[in-house]
């Protein structure tokens, strides 16, 4: 038979009632992020390659390649691509972060990607220049 | 349910029940976090008999991991659910390993068992906090919620995410632990073990939750529990020494020293108590392994081509156990994959548990169970059910809602609404 | 502990038939046919005290479909296989002796269509819903496409 106290929680509450609100105070000041937090992805073009690693791998189907012409090797000609990201699909898993050869992706810490405009998350970046 | 005279014919081998004596218990309900439909059959306030139906979150996850290469498969079974993610991704990991030649290195399989941890830390928070909302007592659910932060802020340092931690790969994990962790781990699993003992006070002591809880729920004995294939927290409250990490080890679960918990009392307070003691030890196994851990690498690369065969693998999630089983072909993308979540066990037993009790107790003997309905379900279809008059497909619901909320476009469509009705 | 476990298996399956063979260490595979299946697990479950059967699956493969019954004791796995025709999906329910398999059973009728004769709640839909067509093959078969489904359903989403 448990013994019925009365009052189990009473020194908790009054713990409570001395401390300082845990709620954050988010948005009226800045919210602490760790280092490793995974948000929305940025590509630096000048390192892009258009090797299409990235597109293969991604679980989401975010990248696809645009051509953007050919370019002569030797006597052949091979086309040359770039990648055009839609990043509303995307999962912040990091597996193109992972398998870039030529570290051109990285997942930066912006988090704020609400919209009322799809159109925004799309980033071409590395397709235009 | 559209010819109730039907459904007295075929539940050959039930008892015979007429209309009036049918409750139907959602799919969509207050009580419930997940929709699931359980036909009630009652007398005065008891219930004499449960039917369930599933399927209302069922997303068609087997049938679509069989058009996806290997990898992407494991981003995919991760998000079955959120609160026992690892654990999915970790399951159809091994199953596939089970199929190469590769071992998965040391120092990888103790950070497995550290996040698994974690994860079980922070599911049984969660449930001990449920528990206490349905008894109406909210201060408790706030209290727990508050703690569980602690371990979620731990996890996010670790993998960059609360809750999908993306952190498994084939033959390993993606990424080590950082710098100079170890001493705030083990701080902030000496607060949780402080913490789970005050709430252990509570609920031995506290009147609000012996109430609600002591004596509620049908007592089944051993055998019956073993019949109906109880798995987890289920099987053990009657005293059945069934846990997957103690058989049949994996990861680094035969390295670590840990003892499994069970209980005798049949009732939803025994849950309670072996929950939350269950929570003691998983904190005592991630101070252990932390600082127990081995150097070496974390990941071992294979190829994207899994050689021909079959294999199955099972783990401990935090509601039972967990079972995933591959069929390969040897090409690019699997040829079959089941998974079997704890819940879908678990529900034999808890109709079980239904039995003869009062309806005012139902949500908190369901939620007992640690229902997972969101792992259970795989394949979606949009259904509704609208007791005794009529029923609507799902094309019918949809033209409806068009027609509430975009008028001008349900003119534009209006003979596709008229098609549908 | 079970000591000599395929021995013992061997033995029996030898009676009725049934093929035993071990892939990978600590695992069993026996293949039986459909009119021993029960005598089988009864077996296992009564003689040989292997009580927990974590799933059943069901398998498209080609001509047959395949039930897999997946059984564990402490660090064994022992997988017991049966094959119906598709022609003829009719199996035996093992709800008698292992009343637990309810729902699993339920699961393959309505993913593969198989009946299993003896199960009383094999009737009802578990997953489907109501308004499934008639003539639309059961969902994991794998002549059912994905496409399909959805357009059958109802499920096609407007691309803009």
């Amino acid at each position: 038979m448990p013994h019925r106290k009365v009052g189990a929680v009473i020194p908790e509450m009054f713990r409570q009632m001395l401390e300082k609100p845990t709620t954050e105070a988010y948005p009226y000041k800045p919210i602490q992020l760790p280092d490793r937090f995974r948000g929305k992805l940025d590509i630096d073009p000048e390192k892009c390659t258009g090797c299409q690693v990235c597109a293969v791998v991604c679980p989401a189907a975010v990248i696809t390649m645009i051509d953007k012409g050919t370019r002569k090797v030797g006597d052949r000609e091979l086309p040359v691509k770039r990648p055009l990201f839609d990043l509303s699909s995307c999962i912040f898993c990091g597996e193109c972060v992972d398998n870039c050869a030529f570290r051109a992706l990285e997942l930066t810490k912006q988090f704020e990607l609400a919209t009322p405009n799809k159109a925004d998350l799309i980033m071409r970046k590395a397709v235009e220049n | 349910m559209s010819d109730e005279s039907k459904v007295r014919e075929e539940s050959a081998g039930l008892m015979e029940y007429s209309v009036e004596n049918l409750v139907p218990f959602g799919p969509i309900h207050p009580a419930l976090k997940e929709p699931e439909y359980f036909k009630l059959i009652l007398e005065g306030e008891k219930i004499i008999q449960v039917i369930p139906r599933i399927g209302y979150v069922h997303r068609g996850l087997e049938k679509a991991a069989e058009s996806r290469p290997w990898v992407q498969n494991m981003y995919m079974f991760e998000r079955t659910c959120g609160i026992c993610s690892f654990v999915h991704s970790l399951c159809y990991g091994q199953a596939v390993e089970g199929l190469t030649i590769y071992e998965v290195p040391r120092r990888a399989k103790y950070i497995r068992l550290i996040i698994s941890e974690l994860e079980r830390i922070h599911s049984h928070l969660l449930w001990v906090g449920l528990m206490g909302h349905w008894a109406g007592f909210e201060t408790l659910f706030m209290w727990v919620w508050n703690d569980r932060e602690v371990v979620l802020d731990l996890v996010e340092a670790i993998s960059g995410n609360r809750v999908h931690k993306s952190m498994n790969a084939f033959c390993g994990v993606r990424r080590d632990m950082p710098e100079n962790m170890e001493n705030r781990i083990v701080e902030r699993m000496k607060f949780i073990t402080d913490r789970a003992h005050y709430y252990r006070e509570i609920i031995d002591t506290e009147e609000t939750m012996l109430a609600r809880t002591e004596n509620v729920g049908n007592k089944i004995n051993q055998e019956t529990a073993e019949k109906l294939c109880a798995v987890g927290p289920m099987a053990r409250y009657v005293g059945l020494r069934h846990d997957v990490r103690l058989n049949d080890p994996y990861a680094a679960y035969d390295e670590v020293p840990f003892d499994i918990v069970t209980r005798t009392e049949g009732d939803v307070r025994a849950l309670l108590r072996l929950r939350l003691d269950e929570l003691v030890v998983s904190a005592n196994m991630v101070s252990y392994a932390v600082e127990h851990l081995p150097e070496g690498p974390i990941r071992v690369k294979i190829e994207p081509i899994i050689p021909a065969g079959e294999h199955s693998s099972h783990c401990e999630a935090p509601r039972g156990e967990i079972f995933y089983y591959v069929k390969s072909t040897g090409g690019r993308t699997p040829d079959r994959v089941k998974s079997r979540q704890p819940t879908m066990a678990n529900i034999p037993t808890a109709l079980e548990l239904l039995k003869g009790q009062e309806l005012a107790d139902l949500p908190m003997v369901l939620t007992a169970i640690d229902p997972c309905f969101g792992c259970m379900d795989r394949m979606s279809f949009l259904e509704t059910e609208s007791h005794k008059q009529w029923t609507w497909s799902g094309e019918q619901l949809r033209q409806y809602g068009i027609k509430h909320y975009f008028p001008e476009r349900f003119k534009a469509n209006y003979s596709k609404f008229k098609e549908a009705h | 502990m079970i000591e000599n476990l395929v021995e013992q298996l061997q033995t029996y399956a030898a009676q009725s038939n049934s093929r035993v063979s071990v892939p990978r260490k600590n695992e069993t595979l026996i293949e039986v046919d459909q009119e021993h299946i029960k005598d089988f697990v009864s077996h296992l479950v009564n003689d040989l005290r292997i009580l927990h059967l974590a799933t059943m699956t069901g398998l498209d493969l080609g001509q047959n479909i395949g039930i897999i019954y997946h059984f564990f004791q402490d660090e064994n796995t022992i997988t017991v296989k049966s094959t119906v025709p598709k022609t003829q999906p009719t199996a035996l329910s093992i709800v008698d002796i292992i009343p637990g398999a309810i729902l699993y059973e339920m699961e393959i009728h309505d993913l593969f269509g198989v009946t299993f004769t003896g199960n009383p709640w094999i009737n009802q839909k578990l997953l489907l819903p109501d308004d499934w067509p008639a003539d639309l093959p059961p969902p994991l078969l794998k002549t059912t496409k994905p496409a399909e489904i959805r357009k059958r359903l109802h499920l096609e989403v407007e691309q803009k």
